[in-house]
This record gives structure tokens, C-alpha cells and sequence, in this order.
């Protein structure tokens, strides 16, 4: 045991270096990073968007169209120039804006007399991230404000006995989502988007970690190669099971710890999000209905959720090592570790995009067993599986990991204990002669 | 304990085969406490195929190894705790300090504190790098690493050193220092197992010498009388018929 340690610790101060610890740093920093732009855009985005409205009526129907652009938290940019598609862009340009809206002659009296009326709108689109064109949803919000004005005044106008809300927006519904057996009262595609945020992040996560475990236990083996001191590990009095399980440990531990630190940059960046998308009185208050909602059908994680969560990872990590290290005793140096890790990657690859897609039970019977055959589709399982409480195949997808860990990490003491792990190589890329 | 007569290393119809190789086609020999024993021969002879077997990180295809009675094969874990290996291309741990590296070495071989800490000092004063034992090792000369890998390989105070080109790669001065190391630690009464290529080297470290080719032995003695029994002048030239007679074996 006390060797063990030993061995432990003399891996781990081999692993952490600058160079394996650099890319997670940056992964970590740009995550957090990534969240606090979203959330500083957001904010920025709130209080001074310009919008450029050429209001050629000034009537009383114009009026509500500047109101209702204020609550959507726009900054009317009032000017009597006649904008078209030429003069688009420098008008947009000068009021440093992205959106404007051209408001035609007469708009008021032709609405006051029941006549539809168009407004034009130009928008610039500044780039396709799926976050900082808000104020194009803002413009809508906007109008959708300007309908529903309108069209009350109108109908008091027309009908001064009926209430204005009914004529508005005749039909309102409630709506009911089922999850499972559990029914809440909340918009479905609230649920569905909180739902795809978790499915699309999660994976990223386990992804990252787990090839993260299998780069640092591949490179342990390799370092020791390329530095030239495998041979003298060898030959102390140390067991070879100590120095696979040492370097398994030491991977193990690191990764956990990148774990830790991608989760971290990962619910900043989520948080981030939240700000980004959210914003507003109005929405926050959504957010913690849909928050309740979402607890009340089991789409949050409990705390033996997690811990289930955990255990899936950790048998995939663990299975990821015991693959990595024999591939990692292939590598004659560093340089080739990347390449060998590969069938490795493909293994993650493969359930990480068709889950991060599609829903397994689409496939046919064949393709969907092939994939479940692999033991790192159940690590991207998990969570939707934790949702809908399907426990079942959760533990059996810890329990099928374990038997795959155990059939690789005796084929890797094995490696060890014999002459293999100094003689066998793969070049790669170049021909010895 | 053992009788000072026994040999420390006895090797036995040793063989080791790599698919079609016969890389080594059984060779015997044995070691005796204190003493300095060479295998020499041209590449590919067997040479550090042998070392690598009798440090237990190869398996014999067949044949004995025996260190102070224990075996290679069937008892490996107690066998290693009474050899040393220095491979001829030996590398450390670049992210450690060269102290911290002889410390390392001391925890895996001794679980005695004050034994731990007679190891570490037999590293220090053997490497003779001083105030240089507190630098990383990636800062290291290829003199200054080979010179601290030597002092890790007889700072355990093995029955056997198991030394592979010991001052390959090394300028005249480290490597003159480095034998005197040698011969000095043999004096104390450690084995030592090593192969070369210089024959100079040989002649001035050895009490006994085999000439290894084609993975047989073909002659076993102390320098003088092999001189004698080739009618040659130096090692130099017995290692030349040798060499011959070897390829003709082949």
C-alpha cells in the first residue's frame, strides 16, 4: 500500500504538468468566459438597443407603436426620412442602430376607420449565433404589443359594452405537459427546451472527461516510453498491478477533478445562458414557474439522480482506462498517443452525436442493440433515462461498464506482466527498416 | 544469509526466442559477490536481451535465473528486491527534482525510514552532483542524468547491479568517474552484471568477461586469460574473432 502510494504520487506529479493540465484550463475559462459575455450581451442589449422608426403619420396609432417599443426595452430613433433598400444601411448606420421601421402616412386615420395598415421593417442581421440578434425578437414582441393595442382600441371603439380582452385574443389555453406518469402545468415547449439545454450539455461534459481520462492514462504509458524509464519501472520490487491501478488512480483522480472544473465552467456558462435568454421581470417570473414545473414532472435531478449520474461516469471512465492504457502501451511516444486513442474516440463518438440527435428507440432493432452494445452510450442515457425513471436500464448500464472494466483492465495487467508492454508498438506514419 | 562461496547470479540453459529470433540459445554463467562481470559481444548478440531477463522485465523462453537463490520467473517480486537495472537508454522523470527522483527510488525499495535515508545518501554522494540534486531533471546534461541513474541503481546497495552500456553516450572524464564508481561500489562487495562495447572499459572494470555472439556464449574468463587463449593482444581483438566465428555460427 505504501508503494502504492508512492507510485501514486510520483504519477500524479508527472501528470499534472502545465502542458496536460493547459487545455482543460482554457476549456474551464472559456465556458465561464463564454457565460459571462452571454450575460454581459444580454444586459447590454436591455438597455440601449436603437431602433430607427421614420414616422411619416404622428398620429395617436404611431404613438402606441413608440410606447410599445419602449416596453420591449427598444430605443425609438425618430426620423422623417422615407427609408427603402438603398438608403437602409446608412440610415441604420447613423442612428448606430441594427433594426428600423418605416411607419406610412395616414396610419392612424386608416386604422381608426377599420382599414389594415403595413408597417416596413428592415433588420440587420450581425451574425447567426443562436444569442445577440434579441433585438429582432424584441421588434416582434414589439408589434405583437402594437396588434393587441390597436386592436383594443378598435374594439372599443366598435363595441364600447363588450370587455376589450375577449375580441383581442378570443381563444387562451392552459397547458398540461405529461412526463412519464407526472403532469404539470407549464408550456410544453418550455419543458422541451429546458429538457434539450440538459441533453445538449451533459454529454459535452462526459464527453470531455472521459477522453480526457483516456489522454492522461495513454500518455502516463507513453511518457514512460519516450522518456526511456519504463524499463527501470519494471524492474523494481513493485507489483504490476500496483503501476497499472497507480496510473489508473492518478488518470481516475484528474479526471474527476477536470470533471469538476468543466461542471463548474459549464453552470457558469448555463447561468450565463439563463441571463443571456431570459431577462426581464417578466420572464424571471416565468422561469421560476417553469423552474416548479419542471420539479413537479421529475426533470430536475435528485440527489441520488446525481449520485446514479456519478456512478454511470465513473464506470465509463473507468472503462475508458482500462482501454486507454493497453492502447497507450502501442505508443512509442507522446505524438502517437492521439492517434492510438482514436477507436477509443470513435466508441464516444458514435452514442455521443446519435443521442445528442436522436432518440435511440427510432433506430432499427439492429442499430439500436449495436449501440447499446457500446459501453459509452450509457454514460449520454443517463439522464434522459433519470427523467422519465427508467432506473432499470440505468443500472444495468453501470453494471454492463463494470464487466467490460474488468474484462480490460485484466487484459492490461496482463500486458504488464508480460514481455508485450516493452515490445509491442504500432508505427505509425513511418516505415522502420 | 548465503555462504560467501555461493554465487550471487546463477544462469542456467537460458534462452530467450522472439517469434522465428533466437535471440539468446542457451547460455550459462554465474556471478560471484563482489564480482565485476561483462558480457561482451557485437550488436545483436544477446547482450541486453540477457540483462533485460536477468532484471525480470523480459520472461525466459526457457532456462534458470537465479539471484541469492531466488528465481526470476517464479518468484520475480523477491528477486527484484535484490538486482538494480540500468538500461542503456535510461531516461528520468523530467518533471522531478533529482533529489526528489533518489527519494522516490528509496520509498519503493526500503519501507525502513533509516534505511531510506543511508539509500538517499549513497545516491547523493555516488552522483556527486551536489547542490545540482535540487534542480528538475529536465534541466539535466545527458553526463549529469546518466551519473544520477548510476547513483539510483547502486544507492539500494544491491547483491546485483545490472548495468547496460553504463557509460554510453558519456565524454572521457564523466565516464572515467563513472568506472571508478564502479569498481568502488564492486570493492564493497556489490555484483555487477554489465555489457559494453568498449573494450578498454571492459578491461579495466571486469574480473571476468563472456564473449557473446549470435546469442551463444563462446568463451567465459578474466581478461588476461583470454588474451592468452586467442593469442591477442587486447580484448579488442579476441572480440574480433569472436565476432567472426560468430557470424560463421550464424
Amino acid at each position: 500500500m505504501r508503494r502504492f502510494l508512492i507510485l501514486l504520487k510520483k504519477e500524479l506529479s508527472e501528470l499534472l504538468t502545465l502542458q496536460t493540465l493547459l487545455p482543460f484550463v482554457v476549456v474551464v475559462l472559456m465556458f465561464a468566459g463564454l457565460g459571462q459575455t452571454l450575460s454581459s450581451v444580454s444586459a447590454e442589449v436591455e438597455t440601449n438597443i436603437n431602433v430607427v422608426v421614420a414616422d411619416h403619420d404622428g398620429g395617436a396609432f404611431s404613438g402606441a407603436v413608440m410606447a410599445a417599443l419602449e416596453q420591449a426595452g427598444l430605443e425609438p430613433v425618430v426620423t422623417t426620412t422615407v427609408i427603402d433598400d438603398s438608403s437602409a444601411a446608412r440610415v441604420l448606420e447613423d442612428a448606430d442602430a441594427t433594426i428600423a421601421l418605416e411607419i406610412p402616412a395616414g396610419f392612424s386615420a386608416a386604422l381608426a376607420a377599420g382599414e389594415q395598415q403595413q408597417v416596413e421593417s428592415w433588420a440587420r442581421i450581425r451574425h447567426f449565433s443562436f444569442v445577440g440578434n434579441e433585438e429582432i425578437e424584441a421588434l416582434e414582441g414589439a408589434l405583437e404589443l402594437v396588434n393587441s393595442t390597436v386592436a383594443a382600441a378598435i374594439a372599443t371603439e366598435a363595441a364600447p359594452d363588450v370587455p376589450a380582452a375577449p375580441l383581442q385574443r378570443p381563444v387562451i389555453r392552459s397547458e398540461h405537459v405529461m412526463v412519464g406518469d407526472k403532469t404539470a402545468e407549464a408550456p410544453a415547449m418550455a419543458v422541451m427546451s429546458f429538457v434539450s439545454q440538459q441533453t445538449m450539455f451533459i454529454p459535452i461534459v462526459l464527453f470531455l472527461v472521459i477522453v480526457f481520462a483516456a489522454q492522461m492514462i495513454a500518455t502516463a504509458v507513453a511518457t514512460e516510453k519516450e522518456n526511456k524509464t519504463l524499463e527501470t519501472l519494471l524492474s523494481y520490487p513493485v507489483s504490476r498491478t500496483s503501476i497499472v491501478t497507480s496510473k489508473m488512480v492518478a488518470a481516475g483522480l484528474i479526471a474527476l477533478l477536470a470533471a469538476g472544473a468543466y461542471m463548474f465552467g459549464m453552470s457558469k456558462y448555463m447561468s450565463g445562458i439563463k441571463t443571456g435568454l431570459g431577462g426581464g421581470v417578466e420572464s424571471e417570473a416565468a422561469l421560476q414557474a417553469s423552474e416548479a414545473a419542471m420539479r413537479q414532472l421529475g426533470l430536475t435531478f435528485s440527489t441520488s439522480d446525481y449520485l446514479l449520474l456519478g456512478l454511470t461516469l465513473f464506470a465509463s471512465i473507468l472503462t475508458a482506462l482500462a482501454i486507454a492504457i493497453i492502447l497507450g502501451a502501442f505508443a512509442e511516444n507522446v505524438k502517437a498517443v492521439g492517434t492510438l486513442i482514436m477507436p477509443l474516440m470513435v466508441l464516444l463518438l458514435i452514442p455521443y452525436f446519435l443521442t445528442l440527435f436522436l432518440d435511440l428507440s427510432v433506430l432499427p432493432d439492429a442499430a439500436r442493440y449495436a449501440v447499446l452494445a457500446i459501453p459509452f452510450t450509457y454514460p449520454f442515457i443517463t439522464g434522459p433515462n433519470l427523467f422519465l425513471g427508467n432506473y432499470g436500464i440505468v443500472w444495468w448500464g453501470i453494471g454492463y461498464q463494470l464487466v467490460w472494466f474488468a474484462v480490460f483492465v485484466t487484459i492490461a495487467a496482463r500486458v504488464f506482466s508480460s514481455d508485450r508492454i516493452l515490445t509491442m508498438k504500432l508505427s505509425l506514419g513511418r516505415k522502420k527498416k | 544469509m548465503t555462504s560467501p562461496v555461493q554465487p550471487v547470479l546463477q544462469v542456467r540453459a537460458l534462452a530467450k526466442r522472439y517469434g522465428d529470433l533466437e535471440a539468446v540459445r542457451g547460455i550459462d554463467f554465474e556471478v560471484a559477490p563482489g564480482e565485476i562481470f561483462a558480457l561482451i559481444g557485437p550488436n545483436g548478440a544477446g547482450k541486453t536481451t540477457t540483462l533485460r531477463m536477468v532484471a525480470t522485465i523480459l520472461k525466459p523462453t526457457s532456462g534458470e535465473i537465479l539471484a541469492n537463490g531466488y528465481d526470476a520467473v517464479a518468484d520475480p517480486d523477491s528477486m527484484r528486491e535484490q538486482i538494480s537495472y540500468l538500461p542503456e537508454e535510461a531516461g528520468a522523470y523530467k518533471n522531478m527534482k533529482a533529489i526528489d527522483y533518489l527519494k522516490f527510488v528509496a520509498g519503493i525499495f526500503f519501507d525502513d525510514r533509516e534505511r531510506m535515508a543511508r539509500a538517499i545518501e549513497v545516491g547523493r554522494k555516488v552522483s556527486g552532483l551536489g547542490d545540482r540534486l535540487d534542480d528538475k531533471l529536465g534541466s539535466y546534461s545527458k553526463g549529469m542524468t546518466r551519473k544520477l541513474l548510476l547513483a539510483r541503481t547502486v544507492m539500494t546497495e544491491p547483491a546485483l547491479a545490472i548495468l547496460d552500456e553504463p557509460t554510453s553516450g558519456l565524454d572521457v572524464i564523466n565516464a572515467i568517474e563513472l568506472r571508478e564508481r564502479i569498481k568502488e561500489m564492486a570493492r564493497g562487495g556489490m555484483s555487477v552484471l554489465l555489457s559494453s562495447h568498449n573494450m578498454l572499459e571492459i578491461e579495466y572494470l571486469s574480473d571476468r568477461v563472456a564473449m557473446i555472439a549470435a546469442g551463444r556464449i563462446h568463451a567465459t574468463g578474466t581478461p588476461a586469460e583470454l588474451k592468452e587463449r586467442y593469442d591477442a593482444e587486447n580484448l579488442e581483438q579476441v572480440f574480433a574473432q569472436i565476432a567472426h566465428d560468430g557470424k560463421e555460427v550464424m
